[in-house]
């Protein structure tokens, strides 16, 4: 399968391969949202409801939600499930917080595609945190 | 990289200790992600600290530990030192109340652990307030004044009707920033970036605070991505209580951080004003089906028996605590209901001098202070059989938490629930 490239901002340093885990809605930041140590996502009305951001390569529009956003992250870091790394579309100030207090590579601003509706979940990604690009290999 | 001052740098080198340096540090990585060019100080946060549930995954309770690895990034313990001093730091909502546990389902032990944690960062200078809406007991940054909060509703409040200059930075950050005195300026902070985009007229109800709580879910669930909604129209004026429901729920349906409102906040004299004269992104209108399409996705359908009805998200001014006093009065909650009404600490005192607090109890109902079911969690509201919610922020959270039905409307309706101990679907 032809492999996908995209080019962002870089925004954390470091290199990170995972499944994507695509959340078109963004992930609500409201305690309970997501599991404070499991890393699982509860929020209704997700698509990805029901499973663990752990070792995925986080895709988001943006976020959404509590101020509160990074911390449920944070968490489910300490507790062994990080994400492995981020590609976010937009950024804003709450994942702008959890990237930095995760400290996995990610990738921001996408001017020219949107990585939401080219990667789909499943999808193998990695990212280069210190250049911008994005590999996206379709599953 | 952003660029420091020479006092600055200074402090990241170490010079003012290793607490502050870790924290300056902090945000020196957070404006490298934004992007943002240099820093600006701030002179007021609220901090959502305390035992909060975020922290269930640490065996230890040693606060020092904790705070290290969490807040400041540093495996290594580094002793708690002072918040910045010409700083106004003080605690955002907490996890517990700071009385009555036993009325809320919540341990003695998990009681005692939250003021144990609380009372450390008092001594490094956070005022224990706790509460979502500061500004009902003084907490007032000034236009142009910059900020840190942990409580979206609040962002939203600060910038849009304070005109003062904040975005929505999350717990890491803003604790570091009320350390370092410092936060990224980027986004709110800078003037060309606080212009609305996007203009929304309102076609459907704004007469009561439920109404502005739908408008505020319903703008945030078509607001595009980096929108700045401007709220135009021929709305029926809103007071800050109504403002309040509007941000809490917008902030839950989207990553809104400011919202002008045409002819009430200060940087939206006129529509063109809030645009800063340049053509939004886009226009909608809200109308009647969009409110009920709103209702019915924070409202479970139908009529049925209820057990648990909680008033005030975000927390309640004292008017409305007087409100209610008035309307329990003679009156009883249904056996079997339990009925809470939240406020901050400063109103629950003034409630108790003020007779509303006895009054509110006399019914069977509880005023209780400085926390709320999401922000308890599970243990408090496990129980529960059918909610009912008078804000739509809490009935979108507690959904996360809880297989009970959640039913969600104005504040009066929710009281006439717990009286009868029945929902009744609006007609």
């Amino acid at each position: 399968m032809k492999t996908i490239i995209l080019k962002g901002r870089p925004a954390f340093g470091g290199i990170a391969g995972g499944e994507a885990l695509v959340c078109p809605d963004s992930i609500a930041g409201n305690t309970g949202s997501l599991g404070e140590t499991d890393g699982i996502i509860y929020e209704h009305g997700n698509p990805n409801r029901g499973k663990c951001i752990k070792d995925t390569i986080l895709v988001l529009p943006c976020a959404k939600g509590s101020c509160g956003w990074s911390c449920h992250f944070k968490s489910a870091k300490i507790n062994g499930n990080a994400p492995a790394g981020w590609v976010v579309t937009i950024i804003d100030s709450r994942i702008g917080v959890a990237i930095a207090s995760l400290e996995k590579p990610a990738v921001c601003d996408f001017a020219e595609a949107d990585p939401v509706k080219i990667i789909k979940t499943g999808d193998w990604v990695k990212i280069d945190g210190s250049t911008g690009i994005v590999e996206i290999t379709p599953k | 990289m952003v660029n420091l001052t020479e006092f600055e740098q200074k402090m990241l080198n170490g010079q003012a200790g290793e607490f502050k340096q870790k924290a300056l540090q902090f945000i020196v990585n957070y404006a490298d992600v934004l992007g943002a060019k240099d820093l600006c100080e701030i002179s007021r946060a609220t901090l959502f600290i305390g035992a909060q549930h975020y922290l269930e995954g640490f065996t230890t309770d040693d606060y020092n530990e904790i705070f290290s690895k969490f807040y400041l990034n540093s495996d290594k313990p580094i002793p708690i030192g002072q918040f910045d001093e010409s700083c106004a730091v003080q605690t955002c909502v907490a996890a517990c109340v700071t009385r009555d546990f036993a009325t809320v389902h919540l341990s003695k032990e998990f009681f005692d652990k939250n003021n144990n944690f609380y009372a450390i960062t008092r001594e490094a200078g956070a005022s224990e307030v706790h509460t979502c809406t500061p500004y009902f007991s003084g907490w007032i940054p000034l236009p142009g004044e910059h900020f840190v909060t942990t409580e979206s509703s609040n962002v939203l409040l600060c910038n849009s009707v304070f005109g003062a200059c904040g975005n929505a930075d999350g717990i890491e950050a803003a604790v570091c920033s009320a350390i370092c005195g410092r936060t990224p300026r980027w986004g709110l902070h800078i003037k060309a970036e606080r212009y609305g985009n996007v203009v929304f007229t309102i076609q459907c109800p704004s007469q009561t605070s439920f109404d502005w709580d739908v408008i505020g879910y319903t703008i945030g669930r078509f607001l595009p991505r980096a929108g700045k909604p401007v709220i135009a129209g021929n709305f029926k004026r809103p007071d800050i209580k109504k403002l309040r429901q509007c941000f809490s729920s917008l902030a839950t349906s989207s990553n809104a951080e400011i919202c002008h409102v045409v002819g009430i906040t200060p940087e939206a004299r006129t529509v063109d004003d809030a645009l800063g004269g340049k053509e939004p992104a886009a226009y909608f209108a809200i109308t009647q089906k969009d409110y009920e399409d709103t209702r019915r996705l924070v409202c479970d359908p139908g009529s049925g028996p209820v057990d648990f009805v909680s008033i005030g998200c975000p927390h309640l001014a004292i008017e409305e605590i007087r409100d209610i006093a008035r309307y329990l009065q003679g009156k009883k909650v249904k056996q079997g209901v339990e009925l809470w009404i939240w406020t901050t600490k400063s109103n629950q005192a003034l409630a108790d001098y003020n007779g509303f607090t006895k009054t509110i109890e006399e019914s069977g109902a509880h005023l209780l202070d400085s926390s709320c079911p999401i922000c308890m969690k599970h243990e408090a509201h496990k129980h529960a059989k059918a909610m009912v919610l008078s804000g739509i922020k809490q009935a979108k959270g507690l959904r996360a938490q809880t297989a009970a039905t959640v039913y969600c409307g104005e504040t009066l309706t929710c009281i006439d629930a717990a009286i009868l101990g029945r929902w009744e679907a609006p007609a």
